[in-house]
């Protein structure tokens, strides 16, 4: 079945922004009460993409950083990074990469590495290196012992990253495991995570 | 009281201005024009009553990030003329100086958009950008985002509460506070991923997604100040611009 761009947008996939985007806003103040240190900030837009595609998470993704960005015009830049991990998500989801364990490691590392690659460069290049996040406290470290600026925020970014997509991306796959077939079968790829396809 | 009349302007003309703010920050060369910039800005809040908010929003968000660009600079900057020595911390000239180009512009970039949120509504943004073409679809989107955000964070907290007395732990080592996180978010998706089934109802018996042009309550008016302030950002930009190109030129 061939769908066209705009179907992506039906009503049930844009009524689902708002609620990824609230989880990513949500998650991350979660993380502030119980003083973890990582962010799951992403949470929503890696879910909106895979039961939902990339361009519907491509926009949750910029709505959300929008939205962070009027308390905190910080975030604003790191829109970009945003939107390519809900657009990598959607496409990981689109080859099934989120439908078992093994799976979705793969999918871990490779949303990781979309986060590093465009998040990286946004910190080197508009905040010369460090944001004041656990990440920076890292980049120092590493500069200190002499590394080279583009490969300290490399490295630091990629070890906070890792951290944070491992969580992320597997309490997306348990949400996905946990959600109705009633509600999945009116989204773009819920075909892909309803059970009752196993049993036919 | 009488309506102040900058925050009476249309909401786009708020925004091409804080547009403006990065654009010339980003041509001008040099800390000090990048820092009165930010004194502008402040004047501008001041005028417009919104100071208070304004300034609280920079201290709290900016300052800490600009304190830490700018020691990451001055430490770690490749350059030869050191100023300052201890240990194995240096600190150089050339080090200062971009740290000093990087603070400012982020301060005066940074600063222009908490301007602009402190002085538009974002109800009366999105209703603009529904002007210039977004689909209304868009519009809800972005402001049913702004009602559940609160409305989740409430939940958030009341199933950490039941949780808790479930015997959930918050308070203790990292990876006890850790395992308390998936209990909490888990019932807070799902509770309200099944919600927008109902919204869907809701707003399809009302019509949402017919086929036809939606009427609005909400309306904006363009002043003679609307229509002017755009052509005379461009304008200055282009000045400047040219300006750059000449000085560079001859130099």
């Amino acid at each position: 079945m061939k769908r066209s761009f705009k179907d992506d947008f039906s009503l049930m996939a844009m009524l689902l922004i708002p609620i990824g985007v609230a989880i990513n806003i949500v998650g991350f103040q979660l993380t502030n009460v119980l003083r973890l240190p990582i962010f799951l900030d992403t949470i929503g837009t890696i879910l909106v993409g895979v039961i939902a595609g990339p361009w519907v998470a491509l926009l949750a993704g910029l709505i959300t950083n929008l939205i962070n960005a009027i308390f905190n015009p910080v975030y604003l830049p790191y829109a970009l990074t945003s939107m390519a991990i809900g657009v990598g998500a959607g496409l990981l989801s689109k080859f099934g990469f989120f439908k078992n364990v093994p799976k979705t490691i793969i999918s871990v590392i490779v949303i990781t590495l979309i986060a590093v690659v465009v998040s990286a460069p946004i910190t080197v290049l508009v905040f010369g290196g460090a944001t004041g996040n656990t990440s920076s406290l890292i980049t120092a470290t590493f500069l200190a012992s002499g590394q080279q600026l583009w490969t300290a925020v490399f490295s630091s970014s990629f070890i906070v990253e890792i951290a944070d997509k491992v969580v992320s991306v597997l309490i997306v796959f348990f949400i996905v495991k946990g959600m109705s077939d009633r509600y999945l079968s009116k989204l773009k790829y819920g075909h892909l995570y309803m059970k009752r396809r196993n049993r036919s | 009281m009488k309506p102040n009349a900058l925050l009476q302007l249309h909401p786009m003309t708020k925004f091409y201005f804080s547009l403006f703010i990065l654009a010339v920050v980003l041509i001008v060369p040099g800390y000090w024009f990048a820092f009165s910039v930010f004194l502008g800005l402040v004047a501008i809040s001041l005028l417009a009553g919104v100071f208070k908010e304004f300034i609280g929003i920079v201290l709290k968000a900016l300052v800490s990030v600009l304190v830490i660009v700018f020691l990451m600079q001055i430490f770690f900057f490749p350059g030869e003329q050191v100023l300052w020595r201890w240990w194995i911390f240096e600190i150089k000239q050339e080090g200062v100086y971009y740290g000093l180009i990087l603070t400012s512009r982020i301060l005066a970039i940074g600063s222009a958009f908490v301007l602009f949120f402190r002085m538009t509504e974002v109800r009366d943004f999105v209703k603009s950008l529904e002007d210039k073409g977004m689909p209304p679809m868009g519009a809800y989107v972005v402001l049913s985002t702004l009602q559940i955000i609160p409305e989740m964070r409430r939940q958030a907290n009341t199933i950490m509460e039941a949780q808790k007395t479930r015997g959930v732990e918050t308070e203790g080592s990292l990876f006890v506070r850790a395992k308390a996180f998936i209990p909490t978010l888990t019932p807070l998706i799902l509770s309200s991923i099944a919600g927008t089934e109902e919204r869907a109802l809701t707003l399809e018996s009302r019509a949402f997604s017919a086929p036809v042009k939606k009427t609005s309550l909400h309306k904006l008016t363009k002043s003679r100040a609307d229509r002017i302030l755009p052509i005379l950002f461009v304008l200055i930009i282009l000045g400047l611009l040219v300006w750059r190109v000449v000085l560079w030129q001859t130099s």
